[in-house]
């Protein structure tokens, strides 16, 4: 009977709190959004697949040995992390506050005593340790996707460049939005999570992945989450935003067609790139490194099987881990408050600015370029390749049959590529 | 007090961000032209390639003249049998 009981104690349902059961139902959800609703399938699956893991009672999958000793360890461990740590109670909360207070020094030998008492990381929290904590999971994402990037749309017209950094405008405004609600006293958040909650607007997950992994690793779930989704939804919250703002005529325009590119030309790009990086802002040379990497083993043509692995096996294999860790961070205590909620609300504002001064970039330079500039290829300025792209396209058929933008759309879309990245970097640079 | 600190903050940031958003890309805009030009003038590329993409397209395409297609082959069937009749 003992046994028994011992056994029901031991079990999820008797251990389980109300946030894990919440969380458990969050994770639910994103799996039905992927598998159901289409949205974003190769991350929410594994996304949601992970957070549902990280929730599980008792398990301890996501919590580091340490949080695992204070958490499963019985009287003695306690009164030995105290002891370590300096303060008298062996209350787990007051050991996890001086914890997160001491130096890394104290740190690694809190960590030595957990593992001495047999207790050990989770395997999601390892995944996190190595994919996101080391930077380089996103970074090697970034460099699938430059592999996967053909500039040569951008290189037949450089100016929409411009357009690129107009969509940035979301970022910074939106950091603007999240320090006004704390000012208000409505939200909490410093500068650093304000720079991280801004990212999102760049639609970019690699990137905004990259910059909360360092800029604010406690809000990491919720950000990821909410790049993903909007990048999902841009079909959905773009359209509205672009036809308020374009009249019928202009989302008429053709626009002529994009010269011939050479191969020397894609083939010094990269170079070009990574050299101006370097030279102004190497801040961003981690993301933007990688990026030009992936698109000159793409463009240079002699190393066809690296520029293939890494734009198809790699990258997969990397997003699979990188899931996986995002799914790690979405547990109870970190992802269930009104930050949260803040977060979700700011990233839509984010993308919606975002997309509207691309558009209205567009129209200004259509005003003064003597080639014509449909309206609508401002909106792609946001990356999110190539949905961004489709979607300016699909507007542009919507007004004259004949019209097709999706070429002309790709070379704002990957300028806004690098133009999140280089915010990204201005981001790390100021307030890192 | 505080505050107020994070909005300026913040408000610096935007302007800083923006302005270097905008300073590194118009520079990216400049070189990349200047780029090309040097290119398409000191290593114009040899290009065969879309002259012939273009040309397959416009032959498959209207499809109306199968009988100068079908006379094409016989003559080659033909001419292949001559050659391997032993």
């Amino acid at each position: 009977m003992d046994k028994l009981l011992n056994l029901f104690v031991s079990s999820g349902i008797y251990q389980i709190q109300w946030g894990q059961a919440v969380m458990i139902a969050v994770g639910l959800l994103l799996l039905f959004l992927a598998i159901k609703k289409n949205f974003e399938p190769l991350l929410l699956v594994p996304i949601g697949f992970g957070g549902i893991m990280a929730n599980i009672p008792e398990a301890g999958l996501a919590l580091s040995a340490v949080e695992n000793a204070v958490h499963l360890g019985g009287p003695e461990v306690l009164e030995q992390l105290a002891n370590i740590l300096g303060i008298s109670s062996a209350d787990p909360k007051a050991i996890k506050e001086a914890y997160a207070l001491t130096s890394q020094a104290k740190h690694l030998e809190i960590t030595q005593l957990a593992i001495d008492a047999g207790f050990n990381n989770g395997m999601l929290y390892n995944f996190y340790l190595v994919s996101i904590a080391s930077g380089a999971a996103p970074l090697l994402i970034f460099m699938g996707v430059g592999a996967m990037t053909d500039f040569g749309p951008l290189l037949a017209n450089p100016k929409t460049l411009f357009l690129g950094a107009a969509a940035q405008f979301g970022i910074f405004a939106t950091v603007l939005g999240a320090v006004g609600l704390t000012a208000l006293g409505v939200m909490d958040f410093s500068i650093q999570d304000a720079a991280a909650i801004g990212i999102i607007g760049g639609a970019d997950g690699p990137t905004a992945i990259y910059v909360a992994s360092l800029l604010a690793p406690h809000l990491l779930g919720a950000i990821a989450v909410a790049a993903y989704s909007y990048m999902a939804l841009v079909p959905m919250i773009q359209p509205p935003i672009m036809r308020w703002l374009t009249t019928e005529d202009e989302r008429k325009l053709a626009m002529t067609q994009l010269r011939p590119v050479s191969k020397n030309e894609k083939i010094f790009f990269p170079l070009l790139l990574l050299i101006l990086v370097a030279m102004l802002l190497p801040d961003a040379a981690p993301l933007l490194g990688m990026f030009c990497f992936g698109n000159l083993m793409r463009e240079c043509g002699v190393v066809e099987r690296l520029s293939d692995t890494s734009q198809n096996a790699l990258i997969n294999i990397v997003t699979i881990f990188l899931g996986l860790s995002v799914g790690s961070k979405l547990s109870a205590d970190k992802f269930l408050d009104l930050n949260t909620l803040g977060i979700l609300m700011l990233g839509m504002v984010a993308f919606g600015i975002g997309t509207a001064c691309g558009v209205l970039m567009a129209k200004g330079m259509n005003r003064l370029s003597s080639t014509p500039i449909n309206p609508l290829i401002g909106s792609a300025g946001v990356s999110a390749v190539p949905m961004a792209a489709r979607v300016s396209n699909k507007l542009g058929l919507e007004a004259n049959s004949q019209n097709f933008l999706l070429m002309h759309a790709m070379g704002p879309n990957v300028a806004g590529v690098i133009g999140s990245a280089v915010a990204a970097g201005v981001m790390i640079k100021f307030v890192g | 007090m505080a505050s107020s600190d994070l909005v300026t903050e913040g408000v610096t940031l935007m302007v800083f961000g923006m302005g270097f958003v905008f300073v590194f890309l118009t520079l990216l805009v400049l070189v990349t032209n200047l780029m090309s030009k040097v290119v398409t003038k000191y290593a114009p590329d040899v290009q065969p390639q879309p002259a012939a993409s273009k040309a397959i397209p416009a032959a498959a395409g209207p499809t109306t003249d199968q009988s100068q297609i079908t006379a094409v082959i016989t003559a080659a069937i033909h001419q292949y049998r001559a050659q391997h009749k032993k």
